[in-house]
């Protein structure tokens, strides 16, 4: 599991953006598995939860997860997408009658029912609360685990350093540390015990200008 | 792609203001005002006839605008990039939306040729009620690129009115609520310009048992083309960057 950590602003929008092949870049070229990303879209390797995203009104919870096992070549189970992403109960719930959270673990649904090698959420637990977040953390750190590649953003520096196995943190566009969580804090001059926090504040403001 | 269809269709059934617009609106219309002018030859038809396809080409033209201009608050919700970051190819999203936009004029057209022949026991052979259903639909095309370039082309809040003033503009000085034969000449000449007038006339001639005019077929297509343009330009911008 990979963070994209940055403060409001730092570029963590765009660079899913790029890496989706929603936006193309101003200079440089992007790269996933090694292709272009709309060669990776559209293979089905690629599942993604942005964060703009209301849905469109009239779908049920269970039209939207079946639309998406219908896209992608290798699905996963109705049932197992909906236990799975806390939606159980909610199958036959039009979408414009969700409240946020579930609307956020219904776009969650949406990106995982495909089995995608590689799950990209775009701060994806913000609308949640904690008991519904808690769960969807556990979701996502299994789906990890059966060995696909998750890469998600937040300004929550403890989801980061909770979750993730390797953080990159952005500041103002640019990288300004990659590596574990304890690297990080090393890299920042923190000690081990001390909060990500303060080794965030350090990167992230020396390198501003 | 398939998939993606029947998903847009069973949210189309959902939805109560179609069938509001599209479908109670022209039915009930046909019902109180058609006996108003029902001795009158109009189109070269019984007015009866006649009338019962301006409101059917109302309301298969309210439908069909209708889902294309729905694609601006799809758009804006973000739903339109959730689509794009699955498998499914963008140009198959546009191809369901405009098929999807065109079945509407279906309902309506069934809906009031049903009232009209309860209400006014018109009477056309199986074939020409086939015809008539099929050129109806056939004919929607122009309005389904002109619902998804307002759709495509401008922000929800601006789509919504502009598209509603279009319907209103188009079907009425085109003839299909008040039919032309009572409009003073100048605006004869204008409705015969319009897309929904050569629209409707292909139902009434299909009715009345004639083959679509060249002039008709020759307005159409201009139309169909210029919203082609417009369509493609609006759908490039709104894809273009993020």
């Amino acid at each position: 599991m990979v963070a994209l950590l940055g403060p409001n602003g730092a570029g963590k929008t765009t660079a899913i953006s790029l890496m989706l092949g929603l936006a193309p870049p101003d200079t440089g070229t992007v790269t996933l598995f090694g292709g272009t990303p709309d060669d990776a879209v559209r293979a089905g390797r690629v599942g993604a939860m942005l964060q703009e995203g209301a849905f469109v009104p009239g779908a049920t919870v269970r039209d939207l997860v079946e639309l998406a096992r219908a896209l992608y070549p290798h699905p996963l189970d109705t049932d197992r997408v909906l236990t799975v992403a806390g939606l159980a109960g909610l199958a036959g719930r039009r979408l414009d009658r969700l409240s946020g959270g579930e609307a956020q673990r219904a776009r969650f649904a949406f990106a995982l029912a495909g089995d995608p090698d590689l799950l990209v959420l775009d701060e994806p637990a913000a609308a949640m609360d904690v008991a519904a977040r808690r769960s969807f953390w556990t979701a996502v750190r299994e789906y990890a685990a059966g060995g696909r590649t998750v890469l998600f953003s937040t300004h929550q520096l403890h989801e980061a350093d909770e979750y993730a196995d390797r953080i990159v943190v952005l500041a103002a566009g640019r990288v300004v540390a990659d590596g574990t969580p304890a690297q990080i804090r090393a890299q920042a001059g923190v000690r081990d015990a001390s909060s990500l926090d303060q080794a965030f504040l350090t990167l992230t403001t020396e390198k501003d200008h | 792609m398939r998939a993606y269809l029947r998903f847009e269709l069973r949210r189309l059934v959902r939805d109560p203001r179609l069938a509001f617009f599209s479908i109670i609106g022209p039915v009930t219309t046909y019902v109180i005002f058609s006996g108003w002018s029902a001795g009158d030859r109009l189109e070269g038809l019984g007015a009866p006839v006649a009338v019962m396809i301006g409101l059917a080409g109302y309301g298969a033209v309210a439908g069909v605008l209708m889902v294309g201009a729905a694609v601006a608050q799809e758009r804006a919700a973000g739903w339109l990039h959730q689509l794009r970051v699955t498998p499914l190819p963008p140009g198959g999203v546009v191809a369901v939306k405009a098929l999807t936009g065109s079945l509407t004029a279906i309902p309506p057209v069934i809906a009031v040729g049903a009232a009209a022949s309860i209400q006014h026991h018109v009477q056309l052979p199986a074939g020409r009620w086939i015809g008539l259903l099929l050129l109806m639909w056939v004919g929607t095309v122009p309005f389904t690129l002109l619902g998804l370039a307002i759709g495509y082309g401008l922000a929800p809040q601006v789509a919504v009115p502009v598209n509603f003033l279009v319907f209103l503009v188009l079907s009425v000085l085109g003839g299909l609520l008040a039919p032309t034969a009572y409009f003073p000449g100048v605006l004869r000449d204008l409705a015969h310009a319009l897309p929904t007038y050569r629209y409707a006339e292909l139902g009434w001639r299909s009715a009345a048992g004639h083959p679509p005019s060249v002039s008709g077929l020759a307005v159409l297509v201009a139309w169909t083309a210029l919203f082609a343009v417009v369509a493609t330009w609006a759908y490039r911008r709104s894809t273009a960057g993020r």
